[in-house]
């Protein structure tokens, strides 16, 4: 921390949001409409952070657009869902917070910005079979975005390595039938479009919340790394530290700062020091290093769900990058779809592949006391022919030359020795998966059962959308590595997104939101678009807070 | 399929020139994203190079296949991906520019190496990878003078992906084509420049 002694301020604004990401933006949206003036700093040189990289969707309850898709939703059946999720892990008060006022906070985004949300009618909750969850409709799709929206900021705004290319709304990613067809995608309409300049996902949501806050004439502060935040006599945070082109930057915040700098997944000491399983391969932009969290952490503020993550088990192909780090690319399919299964060094199954990849993640950090190993570390997804004549696998579509980045077998014993799994056990594990995937059904694991699993399988493969035999040579393998999202352990905050100290007091001036927050949702993963929707929320909710506190004497 | 062409004028011989592009080695501290190759034959290498692609980096496996070396004047090749669905090809031209001619290029006499061929593909396909930094090799500014000698460098390159992501990727490789071809030519021409006519330029 640092004490404001003599030296001049050089900005002087009411609120400061240190990130730009979904939780920032809409922070500093939800500042500047409380007639605040904002400034917003982020470290990297584009705009968007995690939030721009991803899926882009917003997971809401109870939101507007639902009855659009015919799904009805209430207050008492969210809280019921989140709830069972969240496992006494987290503030019920939080909680009721972000389910009541996540509405409002769509309405307002909307209102502020092009963004014009769509609800995903076919895209379940995670768990839809629980008390309260839905087969749809609370994950909001932000469409496409124009970039020439954004004039000379165009080429400022963070672009997904996975997603960047492809403009492709999540509506029409479902009706298109990404997973179960792609090669029969547009990919002409989507060049065109890619000339055009039109971006999905991240990109669009991104896009569409910095267009607002361009047309508020307030531009992010880009390459500007916050190193402090600074405290008045009496604790109260009343400014920040930053740097901007080698040189001090002093930014006072007359009513407060919001710190929405995202998750500490790319900070191998804070890794290993707080997590519940080795994070090897974050999905995240590297520059997620948790410093936000520890400039929290050195006023005193209090922690909460530090050891979870927004799990996600992840693919690497050798020599891809991203800002000069190994791009790790998320697996939402490959595992999900018939002609594949998941196995560990014994050649066994251990979790329902296709379940959701926040959940399913736990499975790969099973402990054995006796040996004091991870049994389920290494492990591989293993497909046939079958599966690569049909669907997609990261960068291979059908049609297109197998991978060199597949390790590749005539036979299945061959293949296990090629990757270090026991091939008796891979021979007895395939064998039952193939009787399974024969009958639709799973009785060791459940794959297929759950509408979640069959969102990410092949609808016209009978009798189980998620369930097909591994048996046609050659046969293929992939290592699937332990990854995530991003983090979602920070400074617990209060229902005004207050970051407090160990005593529940607030630290005056202080707020959080997004990844850098003790996430809100517990160990649980409610729905696609529940990291954003939360961020965005408790982002509402801080600009707002902050705007209207009162300026120091 | 995307294809680009691109031009440039050194005031130097072609001799001088091919003498540096026949020996790789000349070639390879300018470049970057080279991986390894291997050479299979007279006319055949494989090459690996880490080559910008949209928003990542990524490997890419490449098999070069020399169809026409004219020692002095031109060489021509095909470009066939192994582990992308990407193929292509290209054509360097040298060209004798004459002042007194009104510019019109003068005829090589050819003489087909393809050893030579190979040498300069080495440093070709590493040059089309090369991720451009925004910044362009300086070129000096060598005083033209009445009947001096010079010569024309020109590159054409084309590169088409197939398979179902074909016009995506077309999408994406057209804009990075052209940089690619001006940067693989306006490097040469600042090296030799500045080896060559460096002391003159400066004076």
């Amino acid at each position: 921390m640092w004490f404001r002694k003599s030296k001049q301020w050089h900005v002087d604004v009411d609120v400061v949001v240190i990130g730009s990401g979904a939780a920032g933006l809409t922070a500093a949206l939800a500042a500047h409409a409380a007639r605040a003036r904002v400034a917003v700093v982020e470290k990297a040189d584009r705009v968007g952070g995690t939030s721009a990289v991803s899926g882009g969707v917003v997971w809401i309850p109870n939101n507007r657009h639902m009855a659009k898709v015919g799904i009805a939703d209430s207050v008492d059946e969210a809280l019921t869902y989140v709830g069972r999720l969240a496992d006494g892990r987290s503030d019920a008060a939080l909680i009721q917070r972000f389910v009541e006022t996540g509405p409002e906070m769509v309405d307002f985004v909307e209102s502020s910005t092009p963004i014009a949300f769509q609800a995903l009618g076919r895209y379940p909750d995670y768990h839809p079979e629980f008390a309260g969850g839905k087969p749809g409709g609370r994950s909001l799709d932000p469409g496409l975005f124009d970039t020439n929206q954004l004039g000379a900021w165009k080429d400022k705004l963070r672009r997904s390595p996975v997603f960047g290319m492809t403009a492709m709304s999540v509506t029409e990613a479902t009706d298109w039938g990404v997973f179960a067809k792609p090669a029969a995608l547009p990919f002409g309409l989507l060049a065109k479009r890619f000339k055009q300049g039109l971006v999905c996902y991240g990109g669009a949501l991104i896009g569409g919340l910095l267009k607002g806050l361009l047309d508020k004439g307030i531009e992010p502060m880009l390459s500007t790394p916050v190193r402090e935040l600074i405290i008045d006599d009496d604790g109260r945070v009343i400014g920040v530290r930053a740097e901007q082109a080698g040189k001090e930057l002093l930014i006072q915040a007359r009513r407060g700062v919001i710190l929405a700098s995202g998750g500490f997944e790319w900070n191998p000491e804070l890794v290993r020091r707080f997590l519940g399983g080795p994070l090897t391969h974050p999905n995240s932009p590297p520059g997620a290093d948790g410093d936000g969290l520890k400039m929290a952490m050195a006023l005193g503020a209090d922690l909460g769900n530090m050891n979870e993550a927004w799990w996600c088990p992840s693919l690497q192909i050798p020599g891809e990058e991203y800002e000069g780090r190994p791009l790790h690319r998320g697996d939402f399919a490959t595992r999900s779809l018939p002609h594949s299964l998941i196995v560990n060094r014994r050649g066994q199954r251990f979790v329902n592949e296709a379940h959701n990849y926040n959940d399913m993640m736990k499975a790969f950090f099973a402990f054995d006391p006796v040996s004091y190993e991870r049994t389920n570390l290494p492990a591989w997804i293993v497909i046939d022919q079958q599966y690569l004549d049909r669907y997609a696998l990261l960068t291979y579509v059908p049609g297109m030359p197998v991978p060199d980045w597949l390790v590749k077998a005539d036979s299945l014993d061959e293949l296990a020795r090629a990757i270090g799994v026991d091939g008796k056990g891979l021979a007895a594990t395939v064998g039952r998966f193939n009787r399974f995937a024969v009958e639709g059904v799973d009785p060791d694991f459940r794959r297929g059962e759950s509408l979640y699993d069959h969102f990410y399988g092949d609808p016209e493969h009978q009798p189980n959308p998620n369930l097909g035999t591994v048996e046609k040579p050659p046969f293929y393998a992939i290592q699937v590595h332990p990854g995530a999202i991003g983090t979602k352990g920070g400074a617990r905050v209060n229902a005004s997104a207050q970051v407090v100290r160990v005593d529940g007091e607030p630290i005056a001036g202080l707020y959080a939101a997004g990844n850098v927050m003790a996430g809100v949702t517990g160990p649980g993963y409610p729905g696609a678009g529940a990291t954003i929707g939360t961020a965005m929320t408790f982002g509402y909710i801080a600009g707002r807070h902050a705007a209207a506190s009162a300026r120091p004497g | 399929m995307p294809e680009v062409e691109y031009a440039t004028t050194l005031p130097l011989s072609r001799a001088l020139i091919w003498d540096f592009v026949k020996d790789m080695n000349n070639w390879a501290p300018f470049l970057t994203g080279y991986q390894k190759h291997e050479i299979l034959d007279e006319t055949d290498s494989v090459w690996t190079l880490k080559g910008d692609v949209g928003i990542l980096s990524r490997m890419v496996n490449l098999r070069a296949h020399i169809t026409e070396w004219v020692d002095n004047e031109r060489v021509a090749f095909t470009l066939t991906g192994l582990n992308e669905k990407v193929d292509g090809g290209g054509v360097l031209v040298m060209e004798d520019v004459q002042p007194d001619a009104g510019g019109a290029p003068a005829p090589a006499a050819p003489a087909r190496r393809p050893w030579f061929g190979r040498r300069f593909l080495d440093w070709l396909f590493r040059a089309m990878f090369r991720r451009m930094h925004g910044e362009a090799p300086k070129r000096l500014a060598a005083p033209a003078t009445a009947g001096a000698v010079q010569s024309r460098l020109t590159f054409t390159l084309q590169m088409e992906a197939g398979g179902p992501t074909g016009p995506l990727v077309n999408a994406m490789l057209g804009p990075a084509l052209l940089p690619a071809a001006e940067d693989l030519a306006n490097k040469i021409a600042a090296h030799l420049e500045r080896v060559h006519l460096g002391s003159e330029a400066a004076a």
